[in-house]
């Protein structure tokens, strides 16, 4: 390779990036249509309003086009758990980067960001395995329910989304000009101000960019939810309900699904794409209105 | 810069041959090699029986070099179909033929017991049920424990996903579900995807109910009688604990060849002890014991 000039294997690098790249899209494009592809049956046979606007959820393993397959119930659970997730991670996160970013010292933002990192990389299926053995029979002990239900799965979802927007939140308070904290102090702001009227307002986009980040994450979490949600087919009246998302009804019901079982098993997972490709686009309009600025 | 590629394919060709060389005998049975027995054996048919069979055909294919095993699933109902069809030679059946389904070939070997024994939390008071109490609990018509002689509790069901055998037999035998008219668990019932875990949930909620293969039971459940017998094996086979089943290989006539030694060997003491038993079902000599 040395011998041949810089213009040939410059061509064949960009070659080479050019296929990794088309493999990327092509793969997400594949996956779309395939699933697309696989839900047709459903959609046609069940129907978009009993499919997609329906809470009766019955399959029939034996005769598949004997069942009902309403997905409503999964669809709130997992905007609902998304939720109340997010209720609880979102100023923990951002009050933990400004902590990181702020307020710590040196040595302890880094055993904090290192502390950080370390959960993140925790797999989800120990993290639900915790909650299966630790959360559940707590939850139990103060609420006297089964322990299982809609607020163990948004605490484990917490602990799933929280290092992302941690992490992202503190990335973007790092990168506002000093010059901004400067003036605020120079112009006699305590600390708080400083943080409450200034950075976290100039930080805007970043962390919303963060927020979404972590509730794509949240969204997207199937093993960790399915261990402590009660993978019910009822619909979740309450944060104590035990219900089903549309990520642990697919991974409960795949082994044996058949005809239009199957079939509205992926249909979820098409609604699953689209909520995910909805929060991609918000985070492209968000970072849009950014650049401008 | 070749020659270090090179080098690393050369390491890695060599680690895979090596890593593929060393996997190719997973044998749980240490045995020696036979030859004599050749043919093609084509099984297929229940899930529920399918671990049981594919790990035989595993076993049964190592000690036996010449014979090939295909196990494939589709349910009771497609095997005894292909059976009779010529298809396979083996049917895995998780269930009893209909009547009007032996068209007077086919032959039964039974080769588990599968007793499903409904369970509740150690603490619970609750020692029996009839059945329609059960059928009553767990499709959500009683909600507390008081109602059945329990402490004032909401009662927790747990019940299993929809590709588990057991659930398929507690549907049909204590809710009444058929294909037609199927039968749902109360909608706020804990789904859960394996024996295994059933237990843990029911061992640690003290308001839970469950059921579970009869081998999975230990002592963070108690199993309770229904219709006031215990799930044991004598009352099991005997029809008065309502909730048992066989598993079955069915073959057209009896067998012969490699087929009629693939069946030996699902019956080999061996392999119901080590096998059988492990898959939380009952060794079917035990029953025959009776």
């Amino acid at each position: 390779m040395g011998r041949l000039g810089l213009k040939d294997s410059d061509y064949w690098v960009k070659l080479v990036m050019f296929t990794c790249a088309s493999v990327a899209i092509l793969a997400i494009l594949l996956i779309f249509l395939f699933i697309f592809r696989e839900s047709i049956p459903a959609i046609r046979q069940v129907g978009v309003g009993n499919l997609f606007f329906s809470t009766n959820w019955a399959p029939n393993v034996s005769k598949p086009e004997a069942g009902h397959y309403g997905m409503l119930t999964f669809i709130w659970g997992t905007l609902l758990t998304t939720f109340g997730a997010m209720v609880i991670a979102t100023p923990l996160g951002i009050g933990a980067a400004v902590f990181l970013d702020q307020i710590a010292p040196d040595r302890m933002a880094r055993t904090v960001r290192r502390g950080i990192e370390l959960l993140a990389g925790i797999p989800s299926v120990v993290i639900g395995w915790f909650g299966l053995i630790l959360l559940v029979p707590a939850i139990a002990r103060v609420t006297g329910s089964s322990g299982y239900g809609v607020i163990a799965a948004s605490m484990v979802l917490v602990v799933m989304a929280l290092p992302t927007i941690t992490t992202l939140s503190a990335e973007t308070l790092k990168s506002l000009p000093v010059t901004l904290k400067e003036a605020s102090v120079a112009m006699g702001a305590t600390r708080w101000q400083t943080i409450h009227k200034v950075l976290l307002p100039a930080a805007r986009e970043g962390l919303l960019i963060a927020v979404i980040l972590g509730m794509g994450r949240a969204i997207g979490e199937t093993m960790a939810v399915q261990m402590v949600i009660g993978n019910a087919r009822a619909f979740a009246l309450s944060p104590f309900s035990r219900t089903s998302t549309l990520t642990t009804r697919i991974v409960t019901d795949l082994g044996e699904a058949a005809g239009v079982f199957r079939s509205a098993l992926f249909a979820q997972a098409l609604v699953l794409l689209v909520i995910a490709m909805v929060l991609i686009i918000l985070i492209r309009l968000v970072s849009r209105r950014r650049e401008a600025w | 810069m070749r020659k270090w590629i090179a080098i690393g394919l050369g390491v890695l060709i060599a680690l895979w041959v090596a890593l593929s060389a060393g996997c190719a005998s997973g044998s749980k049975l240490q045995g020696k090699t036979d030859t004599a027995i050749h043919g093609q054996v084509k099984t297929a048919g229940s899930t529920t029986v399918l671990p049981l069979a594919q790990e035989a055909a595993v076993e049964f294919t190592d000690i036996n070099r010449n014979a090939n095993v295909e196990v494939q699933g589709g349910g009771s109902s497609a095997g005894i179909t292909q059976l009779k069809e010529r298809v396979i030679d083996v049917a895995n059946s998780s269930r009893d033929l209909q009547p009007g389904e032996n068209n007077g070939t086919l032959v039964d070997h039974k080769i588990a017991f599968d007793i499903i024994a409904v369970v509740v939390n150690p603490s619970n008071p609750v020692k029996n049920l009839t059945k329609e109490q059960a059928k009553a609990i767990f499709t959500g018509k009683i909600t507390n424990w008081r109602e059945v002689g329990g402490p004032d509790e909401p009662i927790v069901v747990v019940i299993r996903d929809q590709a588990s055998g057991t659930r398929e037999v507690f549907d049909q035998r204590v809710l009444g579900s058929t294909s037609d008219k199927p039968v749902q668990c109360v909608a706020s019932a804990i789904e859960q995807a394996s024996n295994g875990v059933v237990r843990e949930v029911v061992a640690s909620t003290e308001a839970g109910i469950g059921y579970l293969s009869h081998g999975y039971v230990n002592k963070t459940v108690r199993p309770v009688n229904l219709d006031s017998a215990p799930p044991d094996i004598e009352n099991a086979s005997s029809g008065r604990y309502p909730l048992a089943r066989y598993l079955h290989m069915f073959t057209r006539g009896q067998p012969v060849g490699a087929v009629k030694s693939y069946i030996d060997f699902v019956l080999s003491q061996k392999f119901q002890v080590e096998v059988v038993r492990r898959a939380g079902y009952i060794p079917i000599r035990e029953v025959f014991k009776q």
